[in-house]
């Protein structure tokens, strides 16, 4: 299977076998010619755990996890953000207004907002693409290609999956029976298997309900209720109105007695 | 433990950066035609060149992606063994070396005081006729002798090693014994070979002894050792710190440092008082088998666990564990060996435990001690007889260091006979891609043999440390950028051509090397017109032209004859030896044996030192990807000792060894046993021509003190101790 036929693109990322290189960094960095003071790739993980000398070390490299339900498109008000049918999922600097509703939606700190030069040569947001400049032309994305121990690894995300789940059953005693991705919110096309919970690599905890379908739901509702409550607002004010107006009338006739009787 | 890069620390590093950011945009779209013409890149300039990377000596291939004649990605060439389709973060962040804005682009004669970094640019023609102007008036003066000449590990230091030779000075100074003498010597004195191949696919059971192999990345062999161990094999690694190999590792010992070749020995008295070895293949091919349970005897695991730390148990039961492994237990050689005075003892304990598992068969081994020669095969200029060398290397090889190889040497004794004067002065030094100021332990003393010098040359790529002391800087081509001699890997020779045009006015090191050979007098020892002529005269032999070579980035190289029969060892008795007269007769233990280690007093420290995997020595700080990618540099210290101490994370420290001091920020951590600290090595640059390095991390070099092993003449880098406390 060359890389030009894969129909649903992912990650696999086996945490037992990262040795923290830094080498899907510098050639993340290269590929995408990215300037020196950004980085679309990190380390993530608690590093060194535990005591001397009991001691254990978990690192993950983190970039966009192109989410099936991704929560930054969800939250895009001008539709920046895209998904593919094969995978990816794309920023579009030339649409985006920088209202940075991405970053604070992204449950994994992806996107980021550049505060040097957005307010001035206008928005960037920058975050993993999955090499469409590689991947089209039949080559891995940059920083799975040049792996030295196999850590990351690229391909069909069913074919991968069948793999990270082969991977844990032929060594139960490495890995943590779980892979990350599958079904957190409704799945990632970055898979991730390891060796600690899930938690120390920097995950977060997540249902297997996508959470823009809750919001969304939610959202969707906004205008029908606002529409609602409005009108119910209105009721309330025009009925609050004749009330008010009635009770004026009232009192000022119950003013103007007393008046009257004064005069008597 | 801040042991990780987060996104916060990229925000921080702001604006210095950006400015000199280059990837991509400083070159004129020169290209060269003969890439046209081959067919790898096409009109506008746009294409893949397959070459060699050289941000280390593990020499991956690679090809380049070129884009209106610049270099824009480098990735693995799969086709190549060292590399497999990978690179290490070095291997990716490549072409920052080349398009460095400190690089040298013209030839640099100095102005100013040495070390005040005043230089004026001047022609080749210049440049070229005052080395060679001073060389000839020293050569006249005092004879050749009085020239030093260093280089190190690089694919031009044969015709580097011709100019030595036909300019007739026995002082060659090479980086070795900072590095894998202790390995090489006790090797060659075992196995009559520098050093064994490893075959992971048949290693079960691994010992390592340092080789931190996560972190000092050969790209191909840490991939197999990472592969074995997804199989399932087990990693004993021993190393006073938990680096990237020992959280990988199924067992780390913590053992204490210098005492390696005690834990060794007590394995091996537990595998020969039990009779656990291989008896079929010990008998037949180990030298001294007869005598070694006896020899062994006293290295019990009590006797060890007094002086390792480690308890007798633990070490009785990996021996046990090696041996039941049988030929597919491998205890791996090392790389950097050099750490103690004793660790040429360490190599030899090393290398009796592989003899012992017999791994070294024909089939199903996991070392192999058939390593072809290298070379062989390929054509070479026509070569004359070089003069006469009578003077004594100034460095003590042999006459001081009688088991030292000639082409290893005893590089940081050479600075004690420079400043003494004994047995001879010198008076000039011919440096090449090399940087003594900043490799050699004691840097004082460097610069103190450099006080000496009449005359200082240095061929590199960028201002470093040794360049910053010189007299003329010779701008070479960087890798990307210029042809070196075929490198025979396996079946295959491999070709490093330039990528793109070399920028300024840098020239390769055969150019430079041929140039300075031919206004030396030496012109006939220089039979190439250009670097192509070169190549073409190692391929006349396989009737490949230069041009397919180019294309594919290698020639096919005939097969080389497997021998069938038994196994040999180029050594005297031609068997395995454990014992060794040629060890008794120059004076030392014919047995692999104890030797007590200098121990720091209270108070003290052991200064480890040791690889981190963005970086090669001292030479790739500059290289802005790197610099952005690693971690800052600091100085570890043990959790418990830190508060012990009063130091906290983060503060300055103020690091004392008898020989300098140095500042550095503190690391503290849980992973580094309590009587060591650990800096981060190649840091702390003295040139101001390195603008992205100069400032950052502390000089270990300031620091280690020169202690060196009399047996392989290796450094010991390990052996320095240090007080600590509040800059």
């Amino acid at each position: 299977m060359t890389t030009d036929t894969i129909k649903h693109k992912a990650y696999l990322f086996d945490a037992t076998r990262c040795i923290d290189c830094r080498a899907c960094m510098v050639a993340c960095s290269v590929e995408n010619n990215i300037p020196m003071d950004k980085t679309r790739i990190w380390v993530a993980g608690i590093g060194v755990k535990g005591e001397y000398p009991n001691l254990e070390r978990a690192t993950m490299v983190a970039h966009c996890m192109h989410c099936e339900h991704p929560d930054c498109m969800s939250a895009c008000p001008v539709g920046a953000y895209s998904k593919a049918a094969d995978g990816p999922v794309s920023y579009n600097a030339d649409v985006c207004i920088g209202c940075r509703y991405c970053m604070n939606a992204c449950a994994f700190g992806v996107p980021h907002f550049d505060y040097d030069k957005g307010l001035v040569d206008g928005a960037f947001i920058d975050k993993c693409t999955m090499c469409p400049q590689r991947i089209y032309n039949g080559q891995e994305p940059a920083c799975v290609a040049t792996c030295p121990t196999d850590a990351l690894e690229y391909g069909e995300r069913e074919e991968l999956l069948k793999k990270a789940h082969e991977r844990i059953a032929a060594h139960t005693d490495r890995y943590i029976d779980h892979v990350y991705g599958e079904f957190e919110k409704g799945g990632t096309s970055y898979l991730i298997l390891s060796h600690v919970p899930f938690k120390e690599l920097g995950l977060p905890e997540m249902t297997e309900q996508p959470i823009n379908e809750t919001t969304e739901t939610i959202m969707e509702g906004t205008i029908p209720f606002a529409v609602g409550w409005a009108a119910v607002l209105t009721a309330v004010a025009g009925v609050s109105r004749v009330i008010n107006k009635k009770k004026e009338t009232a009192t000022a006739k119950k003013e103007a007695a007393p008046h009257t009787e004064a005069k008597q | 433990m801040t042991n990780t890069i987060s996104r916060r620390d990229f925000l921080k590093l702001g604006g210095a950066a950006t400015a000199a950011l280059a990837v991509g945009q400083m070159l004129p779209p020169l290209v060269a035609q003969a890439a046209r013409e081959t067919g790898q890149i096409d009109e506008q300039g746009d294409g893949f060149i397959s070459s060699m990377c050289e941000m280390c000596v593990w020499r991956c291939g690679l090809i380049a992606k070129i884009k209106e004649g610049r270099v824009v990605k480098l990735d693995g060439n799969p086709e190549h063994p060292h590399s497999r389709g990978n690179l290490c973060p070095r291997g990716q962040s490549g072409l920052m070396n080349t398009y460095d804005p400190d690089r040298v682009l013209t030839p640099l004669i100095r102005v100013g005081q040495r070390g005040e970094g005043k230089f004026r640019k001047a022609s080749w023609d210049e440049a070229l006729d005052l080395v060679a102007g001073k060389m000839l008036e020293i050569k006249e003066k005092y004879g050749p002798e009085a020239m030093v000449f260093s280089s190190t590990h690089n694919l031009s230091q044969v015709q580097f090693e011709n100019l030595l030779y036909a300019y007739g000075s026995p002082n060659y100074g090479t980086q070795r014994s900072l590095c894998f003498n202790a390995m090489i010597t006790a090797f060659l004195l075992t196995y009559g070979i520098e050093e064994p191949a490893r075959n992971y696919e048949n290693a079960d059971y691994i010992l390592m002894v340092g080789r931190n192999m996560m972190e000092a990345i050969s790209t191909s062999e840490t991939a197999e050792l990472s592969h074995a161990l997804d199989r399932g094999a087990k990693l004993v690694y021993l190393d006073p710190r938990f680096t990237k190999t020992a959280a990988k590792a199924s067992e780390w010992i913590p053992i204490r440092p210098g005492t390696d070749s005690a834990f060794l020995l007590a394995m091996i008295n537990v595998i020969t008082q039990n009779e656990l070895a291989n008896c079929e293949f010990v008998k037949k091919y180990v030298q001294g088998c007869d005598d070694l349970a006896e020899a062994m005897q006293r290295y019990t695991p009590a006797w060890a666990e007094q002086i390792t730390g480690v308890p007798a148990a633990t070490i009785e039961r990996i021996a046990r564990e090696y041996a039941a492994a049988q030929h597919n237990a491998m205890a791996h050689p090392g790389w950097r060996t050099s750490n103690f005075i004793n660790s040429f003892q360490t190599e030899r304990a090393i290398a009796t435990l592989n003899a012992l598992s017999g791994n070294v068969l024909k089939v199903g081994g996991c070392l192999s001690t058939e390593v072809a020669a290298e070379g062989a095969g390929l054509g070479a200029p026509p070569q004359p007889a070089y003069p006469r060398i009578s003077a004594l290397r100034l460095d003590g090889t042999p006459w001081k260091y009688p088991l030292v190889p000639l082409k290893l040497g005893v590089f940081q004794e050479l600075r004690d006979a420079i400043v003494s004067g004994e047995p001879y002065q010198a008076h000039g030094w011919f440096i090449a891609r090399q940087n003594p100021v900043s490799s050699l332990p004691d840097r004082q003393k460097t610069l103190k043999a450099f006080e000496k010098m009449d005359f200082i040359v240095t061929i590199d790529i960028i201002m470093n440390d040794t360049a910053w002391f010189s007299d003329v800087i010779l701008p070479e081509a960087s890798y990307l950028e210029r042809y070196d001699p075929l490198l025979p890997v396996g079946d295959k020779a491999f070709l490093r051509q330039p990528v793109i045009e070399p920028q300024g006015e840098a020239k390769s090191a055969l150019w430079i090397y041929k140039q300075l050979g031919e206004r030396l007098g030496l012109g006939e020892y220089f039979q190439y017109t250009d670097e192509e002529d070169y190549i073409r005269q190692q391929l006349a032999p396989l009737g490949i032209s230069l041009e397919e070579v180019k294309e594919k980035g290698y020639a096919e190289m005939p097969e080389a004859e497997k021998s069938e029969g038994e196994l040999i060892f180029n050594t005297p008795s031609g068997k395995i030896e454990v014992y060794s007269e040629t060890l008794k007769n120059a004076g030392f233990s014919p047995w692999p044996t104890w030797e007590e280690p200098l121990m720091p007093a209270e108070g003290e420290f052991y200064l480890l030192t040791g690889k981190v995997a963005q970086h090669t020595q001292f030479g790739t700080q500059n290289n802005q990807l790197l610099h952005k990618y690693s971690d800052e540099p600091r100085l570890w210290m043990n959790a418990k000792t830190a508060a012990e101490k009063g130091l906290s994370d983060g503060e300055w420290v103020e690091i004392t060894s008898p020989v300098g001091t140095a500042h550095s920020l503190l690391l503290v951590t849980q992973a580094i046993r309590p009587d060591c600290v650990y800096l981060t090595p190649g840091y702390g640059h003295i040139s101001k021509g390195l603008t992205t390095a100069f400032g950052v991390g502390a000089s270990d070099s300031a620091l280690h003190v020169t202690y060196t092993d009399p047996i392989s003449g290796g450094q010991a880098l390990s052996q320095t101790f240090v007080t600590v406390k509040k800059a």
